[in-house]
């Protein structure tokens, strides 16, 4: 899978996770009379909208490396993470959006439409950080994690926008929610796709095989590579590598190639190694697999 | 607009019937998302604008309500502080009379002696009210008005500037003589809007509204035909939990005037008492320590702003007095009814997530290629080209079957790739300079995934198989 559909695959979780978390908000928000505070209101809300797009874009690295498995336990890992972004996101935005709104009711002149979408963008500005910061935490990636603050950042505040521009112009029927948390969802997948590329150490790029032209970005500091599905990088189709083959690990702005199991020859740019740093256009054989090691 | 009328019409009722005059002065509902509850100041004060003591939780009740009409008593107050001296400093704006009346004497007369003009003993009022400010946490701004309204001064903690403009108000030509103080009221609470906290209005005034439309009989040039009646800024003003304290500077008072200021919670000083006028701050400052605190738990209604009214009761009579605070939501209010359609999209997105972990996105078995994946100079003229039986040629020529262009480190034909039909294999052979998987060569067999580099170009060869 090359980067650039690996990047559409990302804003179609956003997309989908924004949609299946809108029917979940809509049944919330309209038994808002019945909820005892807005703590406990605004806490379900978030951790509704939390849960969905943690396990949409928990499933993400699972598809990337096509192991079903992986997409479960990603879903799962992601939902618990969102729940607890999503929580905390919704309260801190909502704690916001009372201040900053109760200050710009009392200048009440454009307060409709200038004022209140202003509250509600930050409000969920607040909500898409911690919602774009689970995925990162997830994935234990302190890049991710700024990755992700920045897509929830700019999402919930184009989320916020649409969601009130959207109620103000369009006809009252108009699902202005929806296309709140589809822009949310849209953005932080665009920010994962774009920014994760940006900040990741380099590109893996399978050369040959079953796996030709996939491309796995490395931005996580230590990456193994072998033939089992626990691995980062799963080089299943491939003969002539162990489970656990190689592990790459980036410090100092280094990578260090080194062979996990030595019984199978991994060899860089036509030479066997155990251990070898690693330079951008090394060519890297671990059993009948080829891969280019690249930066862009 | 409806809402606010039906608040007005009820307060306006209720002040008739009650001896006291009632005001929301501010709401804080910065507990609201933590501890579900809102604290209401309120004043209570007499004809004279002093504090009313001696009101227990049992004479208040509080009804909220998500569209202003409909509302809902709240049963049972969670605080109740008669005298809940607040350390917030109050915001104020000094409105002072620059119309043609106030260049008469006090008892109306016209005069060319400065001295006795009303305008004279305004502008010395005002400069005792600023000597009398002590709260560094208070602001003050100022506007002047005649048939027009101006902002001098912005309410600041910036005294002086106040004095200064003072000094810089000068008689009106005739146009400008006319004196739209209803109006000027009601545009002062617009430019006091943006201000959170303790609100006051003091106006220094002859108490005469002399709209311009209705006696010079020409449009205004700013309200055109409208003639603001002096019901609108007790509106706007009972909205905004703003006072109005009168400094009157005639020798009677205006009916009207002091209605406004009594209505607002403030009162009417007489201007000829040097006494008096130096009280204002502190009368005022008296009225906010004197305000009851009122805690209650908020309802959950959905709603954009909430109505609060407090009523408090005495003997069989009764007042009451409304505002509102911001409850809106991060997610807005709901539409109406939820239908069972609504899971339709639940379902979908989740099939679709279904359907993206099927794609195994694996290549399948295809034809032997040469593929470019970059130039570091020029540019190739195909990306992927398919292997055949026959000699590729990979060069900078025109004619060569793999064509980069615009690299003269390049040679015409600058390596062939060979076929060999018994070994089915494919063999690279350079006339110039040639790497293969960073190492150089003249001829190499390839394997599948070597990465040939010819002159800055990387290629990569795959003989297909998967």
């Amino acid at each position: 899978m090359s980067t650039g559909l690996r990047r559409l695959i990302l804003l179609c979780l956003g997309i989908l996770g924004g949609v299946a978390a809108w029917p979940l908000t809509e049944l919330i928000v309209a038994g808002q009379a019945r909820f005892p505070s807005y703590l406990l209101f605004v806490a379900v809300l978030g951790a509704a909208v939390g849960i969905l797009m943690g396990a949409f874009f928990g499933a993400a690295a699972g598809i990337f490396a096509r192991v079903q498995s992986r997409i479960l336990v990603g879903m799962f890992v992601g939902a618990i993470i969102g729940l607890i972004g999503g929580i905390i996101g919704l309260l801190i935005g909502q704690a916001a959006l009372f201040l900053i709104g109760g200050r710009f009711l009392s200048s009440y002149r454009g307060f409709q439409r200038v004022g209140l979408p202003i509250s509600r963008a930050i409000g969920w500005a607040f909500l898409g950080i911690f919602v774009g910061l689970a995925e990162g935490f997830r994935a234990g990636s302190a890049k991710k994690m700024g990755i992700g603050v920045l897509g929830g950042l700019l999402g919930g505040l184009i989320g916020g926008f649409a969601l009130e521009y959207s109620r103000l112009y369009l006809p009252r029927a108009f699902p202005s929610r929806l296309i709140g948390l589809v822009v949310l969802g849209l953005a932080i997948g665009l920010f994962y796709g774009i920014i994760e590329r940006s900040m990741a150490f380099g590109i893996l790029r399978v050369l040959n095989g079953r796996l030709k032209g996939k491309e796995f970005i490395l931005n996580e500091s230590r990456i193994r590579i072998g033939r089992a599905k626990r691995n980062q990088i799963t080089l299943e189709p491939y003969e002539n590598l162990a489970d656990r083959q190689v592990q790459i690990r980036f410090r100092r702005g280094e990578a260090l190639l080194t062979n996990l199991e030595p019984k199978h020859p991994v060899l860089v740019n036509d030479q066997p190694v155990t251990e070898h740093r690693l330079k951008y256009e090394d060519v890297l054989k671990i059993g009948s697999a080829k891969l280019f090691y690249r930066y862009d | 607009m409806k809402k606010t009328i039906v608040i007005l019409a009820l307060f306006l009722i209720c002040t008739a019937a009650f001896g006291y005059n009632l005001r929301l002065s501010q709401i804080d509902a910065s507990r609201l998302l933590l501890t579900q509850t809102v604290r209401l100041y309120v004043s209570v004060t007499d004809d004279l604008g002093v504090p009313v003591k001696g009101f227990g939780p049992e004479s208040f009740t509080i009804f909220e309500s998500p569209d202003g009409q409909a509302f809902e008593r709240i049963e049972g107050l969670t605080e109740f502080k008669p005298q809940a001296a607040s350390a917030e400093g109050i915001n104020f704006l000094l409105l002072i009379d620059n119309s043609g009346s106030m260049y008469d004497t006090p008892e109306g007369r016209p005069t060319e002696d400065a001295a006795r003009m009303r305008i004279t003993h305004a502008k010395t009022a005002v400069r005792t009210f600023l000597g009398s400010m002590t709260s560094p946490e208070d602001t003050v701004g100022l506007v002047a008005y005649n048939t027009s309204y101006t902002l001098l001064a912005s309410p600041s903690g910036d005294k002086g500037q106040v004095a200064g403009f003072l000094d810089g108000i000068q008689k009106p030509g005739s146009e400008q003589a006319y004196t739209e103080l209803y109006a000027a009221l009601t545009l002062a609470v617009r430019d006091f809007q943006g201000l959170g906290g303790r609100k006051a209005i003091v106006i220094l005034s002859d108490g005469e509204n002399y709209p311009y439309f209705q006696h010079s009989g020409n449009p205004h040039p700013e309200f055109g035909n409208k003639i603001y009646a002096y019901t609108e800024p007790i509106q706007a003003c009972v909205e905004e939990g703003i006072s109005v304290y009168a400094v009157n500077f005639a020798a009677e008072k205006d009916a009207n005037l002091e209605a406004i200021a009594l209505e607002t919670g403030g009162t009417v000083f007489d201007a000829r008492s040097q006494e008096e006028l130096a009280q204002v701050y502190r009368r005022i400052h008296e009225q906010v320590a004197g305000e009851y605190l009122i805690g209650y738990r908020a309802t959950m209604a959905p709603a954009e702003k909430k109505y609060v009214r407090v009523q408090v009761q005495e003997n069989g009579q009764s007042q009451q007095a409304a505002r509102f605070y911001f409850s809106s939501t991060v997610f807005g209010l709901p539409y109406g009814k939820v239908g069972v359609l609504l899971i339709i999209p639940f379902v979908l997105a989740f099939l679709a997530l279904w359907l993206i972990s099927l794609f195994k996105f694996e290549k399948k078995r295809g034809p032997a290629t040469l593929e470019v994946l970059k130039t570091r100079v020029g540019r190739a003229q195909t990306r992927m080209m398919p292997l055949g039986t026959k000699k590729t040629v990979i060069g900078g020529s025109r004619n060569a079957d793999l064509t980069i262009v615009g690299n003269p480190g390049i040679k015409e034909q600058h390596a062939t790739v060979l076929y060999d039909a018994k070994k089915k294999a494919y063999t690279v052979v350079g006339t110039g300079d040639l790497t293969v998987n960073n190492r150089p060569v003249k001829t190499k067999v390839l394997e599948p995934g070597d990465v040939i580099d010819v002159g800055g170009a990387t290629i990569v060869f795959d003989d297909g198989e998967v």
